[in-house]
């Protein structure tokens, strides 16, 4: 008996799905399109960032200099001044994120054993850029130095670097988790999110609950219905990713899926709770919209969760999102297993658990 | 079991607001029961509470025995329910909604499809059964929910307005399935607006300002009001009032073209008006006709919710 109940609600829903263009756009369409602005923003383009050099040293050594700027992957030359207040304009003009200052007599003063410097003027509006900026500058002095050490004799400390998860990770590869899971939350917890006030707001709630329906009956069918038609979003974002973009999954991809599928039932559970609690389609469009902002915020991807304030990491702590990004992470580009990421797949099952049961308990079979 | 529905001392408050008062409510197994009233009457709350849809906020409620809301899953299994607004989904079809309902009853298979080809031919939907609901005339609508509240072959139906804004002569179809469902022993309570329809019912209830103003059968009503049957009685020639007026209740005299047009109000036309022909006729006056006057439901309910209302008003001062 229940199962052909669960079962009539699952085809109903899926009729309906089918019937409704808005919602296929949705499930099919947005996460297409995200994944590939995404690739083509992050994957594509120089990722340079750009410079200006003034160089009043009439030496050698300052050509030395100059070179190892330019063979620094993440910044390039793009101006170059005569003065320092020339130079300070590009950068206030934002033609340059920053301007590099040799000054006058800096081989000179080399030569003679005495110490120099070298200014570099920047743009601190956008700390990822002036962090870059920084960066690149202590490597190229610190070469530069090393350099110089080899050629007039002395003692000097290299640093030398060795990475565990390497070949370096791109831009692309860092966010892919994030992205991911901006598509897994987004699209099925706004899709599900009207799937009970939308009966309601239209009246055939009340006909609905004239029938022999349990409330388990009405939440799990439509779960389930949902489920069946956002898979797509989970396996359309990974082939994108692996296919298209070529970021390349290091652990088991059925991992992956194992747990993007855990979040994806947890967004799907958010939705429906969100539904049972909505009075109409309005408000559940912008509740969830609205839990998705934080979510974003302590996903963990922006900003390290290490760099955050303490309360923030509570909060962090308590995003599904930021336990999702993490997971995804380590089997992507950790290569982990599902068994080195326990942590990150219990907390994703609670979250998934929490959510499934508290809608159908909340929901009333009434009509006030 | 006598009744189908028991209600007493039935209250829904919304707030300070009180949307149905004290509601004292019979519907005997096998009757069709109007429920009549103007908007904002209470029928539909009434109707929510019986169905457990609504919790009341005081009062019982029996239906077939089972006390609502406690026993609502046993009311659902027997019961029947039409919806004022249309809630049926739009965007699926007309076969698609009965099959969907019909299986939430846990029918399947060919015994489920069997049921939905019989409702189809019953309401006459079979052209138009892969139709989206939300495509559907008005009239189709009402039959396409008709017969989603008939899937399971319920004891009792519960249809809240269900002829509004229908075209006279599907009404009257309407009316003919409702007939049809309660002679195979279906009870039925229904709500409407029209007057003429409700002189289909065996019994109506009559609300106000969520009070039963009066109850009782349409004949019992109309007799209410003007304490009796009015009868139209024509005699031939001018005949003076004074010569009747003695012994009749006369409600209305005229003259019309040599004619003598008398209106009669009679405790029981069937049983005095041949003996009263009679008198006229010892009298020597001669009858030209003698028929009683179809006093339209609507008259009645005008006055009783007139009357009724100024009882309210006499009490609030
Ligand atoms: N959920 C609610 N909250 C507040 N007031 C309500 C609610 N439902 C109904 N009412 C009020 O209760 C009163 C009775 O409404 P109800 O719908 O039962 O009337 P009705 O007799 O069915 O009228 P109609 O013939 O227009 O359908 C109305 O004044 C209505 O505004
Ligand atoms: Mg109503």
């Amino acid at each position: 008996m229940r199962h052909i109940r669960i079962t009539a609600v699952v085809i109903k829903e899926l009729i309906q799905l089918k019937r409704d263009p808005r919602s296929l756009v949705m499930i099919a369409m947005i996460p297409l399109i995200v994944m590939l602005l995404f690739g083509v923003g992050y994957g594509g383009g120089t990722g340079k960032i750009s410079i200006a050099v003034v160089n009043l040293d009439k030496g050698s050594l300052s050509w030395t200099v100059l070179d190892s700027i330019m063979k620094t992957p993440s910044v390039y030359v793009k101006a170059y001044a005569n003065s320092i207040e020339e130079g300070r304009e590009l950068v206030k003009d934002g033609t340059v994120s920053a301007t590099v200052v040799i000054p006058e007599g800096f081989t000179e003063e080399l030569m003679k054993g005495a110490s120099t410097q070298v200014l570099v003027i920047v743009d601190e509006s956008i700390t990822t850029i002036s962090s870059t900026i920084r960066n690149a500058m202590l490597a190229v002095t610190y070469k530069f130095q090393q350099e110089l050490v080899r050629s007039v004799g002395g003692s000097s400390v290299e640093l030398i670097y060795s990475s565990v998860y390497g070949p370096k990770v791109t831009n692309l590869e860092a966010f892919t988790p994030l992205v991911i899971g901006i598509v897994l939350q987004l699209v099925p917890t706004s899709l599900i999110s009207i799937a009970i006030c939308k009966e309601k707001e239209r009246g055939t709630f009340e006909q609905l609950i004239m029938s022999p329906i349990s409330r388990y009956d009405i939440i799990f069918g439509k779960l389930l219905a949902f489920f069946i038609a956002t898979i797509a979003d989970m396996l359309i974002t990974l082939m994108v990713a692996v296919w298209i973009f070529d970021v390349s999954v290091r652990g088991p991809l059925i991992d992956a899926m194992v747990v993007s599928t855990l979040f994806l039932l947890g967004s799907l559970g958010l939705g429906m709770l969100i539904s049972v609690l909505s009075r109409n389609q309005l408000q559940a469009n912008q509740a969830a919209i609205f839990i998705f902002i934080p979510a974003l915020l302590f996903s963990g991807a922006l900003m390290p969760i290490d760099m955050l304030s303490p309360s923030a990491r509570i909060l962090a702590n308590l995003t599904p999102m930021y336990y999702f990004v993490s997971a995804f992470r380590d089997i992507m580009i950790k290569g982990f297993g599902l068994w080195q990421i326990t942590w990150e797949v219990f907390a994703l099952s609670v979250y998934m658990v929490l959510m499934m049961v508290t809608a159908p308990l909340v929901l009333r079979l009434r009509v006030d | 079991m006598e009744y189908a529905i028991e209600i007493s001392g039935l209250t829904k408050k919304f707030g300070d607001f009180v949307a149905v008062d004290n509601l004292d409510l019979r519907v005997r197994v096998g009757e069709i029961f109007g429920f009549l009233g103007p908007n904002g009457a209470g029928k539909t709350t009434t109707i929510r509470m019986m169905c457990g849809l609504m919790r009341q906020s005081k009062g019982t409620i029996r239906i077939y025995g089972y006390s609502i809301p406690e026993e609502r899953s046993e009311l659902i299994k027997i019961t029947g329910y039409m919806a004022q607004r249309f809630s049926l989904y739009e965007d699926l079809s007309v076969y698609e909604n009965m099959e969907f309902f019909g299986k939430l009853y846990g029918l399947n298979g060919e015994g489920l499809h069997k049921r939905i080809r019989e409702l189809l031919e019953f309401l006459d939907l079979e052209d138009v059964k892969d139709r989206l609901a939300g495509r559907l005339s008005g009239g189709m609508k009402q039959r396409l929910a008709l017969g989603v509240a008939l899937i399971h072959r319920p004891k009792l139906l519960v249809l809240d307005e269900p002829t509004a804004g229908v075209d006279p002569p599907i009404r009257r179809a309407f009316w003919e399935y409702l007939r049809g469902l309660n002679k195979e022993g279906t009870t039925i309570l229904v709500t409407t607006h029209y007057m003429d329809e409700a002189e289909n019912c065996d019994r109506i209830g009559l609300m106000n300002k969520g009070r039963l103003i009066a109850e009782g059968t349409p004949k019992e009503l109309k007799r209410r009001i003007f304490g009796g049957d009015l009868v139209e009685v024509v005699l031939q020639g001018r005949i003076q009032g004074d010569v009747i007026k003695g012994f009749l209740n006369v409600g209305d005299l005229k003259y019309k073209d040599g004619e003598t047009v008398l209106r009669l109000v009679l405790k029981d036309a069937s049983k005095e008006l041949p003996s009263l022909l009679k008198r006229l006729d010892s009298m020597g006056l001669k009858v030209q006709s003698a028929e009683p006057i179809n006093v339209t439901l609507e008259e009645v309910f005008i006055e009783l919710v007139t009357k009724s209302e100024a009882r309210v008003r006499g009490e609030a001062y």
